[in-house]
């Protein structure tokens, strides 16, 4: 029983109102910065939400390389006694990307070329990484869904996704 | 870790194909990339070597579509099997909701496959999991190898949990759909319950179906016999996929992974009726003339223990441009192979599910190393000796700091791939 409400509880869920209060955080961090997007994912590599320019290329895959490239860092850091790298920043010829750590759970991502520079941009992203986790701390403390939240899972959703299975494969 | 989103009304899940170095595990991810149909597909990207082993990981998200108002995906990884790559591993297993062990099912490939399992658990461990309680399927892969072990000697070695197991051949694209259909529909039921998968202790060569004689009709998939509760704590797990087949007769699907109800005990009339209607079943899809991975010339390989169907199981195959195939199993006859490939660079890659944008600008970029030139050939016959950099001894002779250091520079070069990636795949 104990297991089963571990795994009950090993997952991440984002409400539409805790999202929202993210894509704020976001839009006012470009707004600042003069950076093209701005990515929020979650430590697996699964895209939380994203504003800003839309970026041709898979948003999925981007997400997985980025938090792959973060744990690796991670890894380096803990190699090198380190308790954590809080940024990586990648340069291009014309876009450059840095990540920083929100929290325990979660990567924001920024992409930006040469319409701003490399300080705006990590003097803003530090900020709005300490509000970002400040939501998720309330998504924490808070627990279960925000009050008057009407997401949750459909009921059936297990007998849909066993026809979608089935559908696909 | 599942994540739920609501606001994007999405449910993401992460499923890691582990095993032992050459495997399969990244070819079973080219032939789901192949043969998913281009709406569900998204890009495969690998970070690889140059001699074609995986480096950090393979990635492909695969959308199952709309489920319940929730846009379900998996992002499904590979890891690198060679146990020099085990800090590497690691980092991939990181939140993984459902793992697909890949054992080379090779009689001079034991000790790897137990090695890799071991590791896997280890590596679980240190994440708070354990294949006890995760979702994870065994696929017995390279049915066709002349030493194949048989998949009772393999269950006993490598399945103690009692987990779903399937035979697979996956350069011909056979077993690979059941595989990650029947892992899909586990971590699914754990998102949607929370129940834990069911385990029903070491899974023992009796729960499979016997062989049968030369000349008795094929099987039908093996059937669910219990399952009265609900969940898969109280399922039945001996849905193994092992069918075995005569040579020369019709295929039989290896079975999916199933929730339905278990049928109760029937008279053995009409159980063989129901077996031919499922075999009938699950014989249509199967009626599709041979449709082999391109760059694949099925003349080279051989069947021996032949238990599986002839014809690819699953869905269709989409026509892959020849070159989209740029690594997997067809490999260049002599091969100049890789040895322990530390110092190797990284080889990135992307193969698009979908044309790019034409409107892209045109303008020099930082680009990923260009796909490398022509699908290689394997040579035919037996596959040749591989000087597998995972030899533990590699990893402990080097001693503690210059483990750490050569830790740091693959880890290093890593991140500078997927930098240079990222920055090609925004432009």
């Amino acid at each position: 029983m104990k297991t089963d409400e571990k795994l009950r509880n090993d997952r991440m869920v984002f409400y539409t109102a805790d999202v929202q209060r993210f894509d704020g955080e976001l839009d006012g961090f470009l707004e600042l910065s003069g950076a093209r997007s701005a990515l929020l994912i979650d430590k697996e590599g699964h895209l939380v939400t994203r504003r800003g320019e839309t970026v041709q290329t898979s948003l999925e895959s981007i997400s997985a390389l980025i938090a792959g490239s973060f744990a690796a860092t991670r890894e380096m850091a803990r190699l090198l006694g380190e308790s954590h790298f809080s940024t990586l920043f990648h340069q291009g010829q014309r876009d450059s990307i840095q990540v920083s750590l929100v929290g325990e759970m979660a990567l924001f991502a920024t992409v930006f070329d040469g319409r701003t520079n490399l300080g705006l941009v990590r003097y803003y992203a530090t900020e709005t990484a300490q509000r970002l986790e400040g939501i998720l701390g309330d998504m924490k403390a808070r627990g279960g869904a925000p009050g008057g939240a009407a997401d949750q899972l459909s009921s059936d959703f297990g007998q849909s996704a066993s026809a979608a299975l089935d559908k696909l494969f | 870790m599942v994540q739920i989103n609501f606001a994007q009304k999405q449910v993401n899940a992460k499923i890691v194909y582990y095993g032992p170095g050459m495997s399969g595990k990244t070819t079973n991810l080219e032939v789901v990339h192949q043969r998913a149909p281009t709406a569900n597909r998204g890009d495969l990207t690998s970070i690889s070597t140059d001699g074609d082993r995986t480096l950090f990981f393979d990635f492909m998200p695969l959308d199952l579509g709309t489920v319940a108002g929730m846009r379900t995906c998996f992002q499904i990884y590979t890891v690198p099997g060679q146990v020099y790559y085990n800090s590497t591993r690691k980092l991939v297993l990181q939140g993984v909701d459902g793992v697909v062990f890949v054992a080379d099912s090779s009689a001079s490939m034991v000790q790897e496959n137990l090695e890799s399992l071991k590791n896997l658990e280890q590596n679980l461990n240190e994440y708070g999991k354990s294949l006890a309680t995760l979702p994870h399927i065994i696929q017995f892969n390279k049915r066709d190898l002349p030493d194949a072990m048989t998949v009772d000697e393999l269950n006993q070695l490598l399945n103690s949990h009692g987990a779903p197991c399937f035979e697979a051949i996956a350069n011909t694209g056979q077993g690979v759909f059941p595989t990650l259909k029947a892992l899909a529909a586990r971590v699914l039921e754990t998102i949607h319950t929370g129940a834990r998968p069911g385990t029903t202790g070491p899974q023992t060569a009796a729960a499979l179906p016997a062989p049968l004689p030369a000349a008795a009709p094929a099987p039908a998939p093996a059937p669910v016999t219990a399952g009265s509760g609900t969940g898969y704590g109280q399922r039945p797990l001996h849905q193994t996929g092992y069918t075995q087949v005569a040579p020369g007769q019709a295929p039989a699907s290896i079975p999916m992974h199933t929730r339905a109800p278990a049928p109760a005990p029937m008279p053995q009339p009409q159980q063989q009726h129901q077996q031919q209607q499922q075999h009938q079943q699950h014989a249509i899809p199967m009626q599709r003339p041979q449709q082999q991975v391109p760059g694949i010339d099925p003349n080279t390989r051989t069947s021996v223990h032949a238990p599986l169907g002839s014809a690819p199981v699953g869905m269709p195959m989409q026509p892959v441009p020849q070159q989209q195939i740029v690594r997997g199993h067809p490999m260049p006859a002599p091969m100049p192979m890789a040895g322990p490939s530390a110092g190797a660079p990284p080889n990135l890659q992307m193969r698009p599910a979908a044309p790019m944008p034409t409107s892209l600008p045109q303008a020099p970029r930082a680009q990923a190393p260009a796909p490398r030139g022509p699908a290689p050939v394997r040579a035919p016959g037996p596959r040749p000796a591989q000087p597998r950099a995972a030899a533990p001894r590699i990893t402990t002779t080097t001693g503690p700091k210059k483990k750490s250091f050569t830790t740091v520079m693959l880890v290093l070069a890593a991140l500078v791939a997927g930098a240079v990636m990222a920055v090609a795949v925004l432009s």
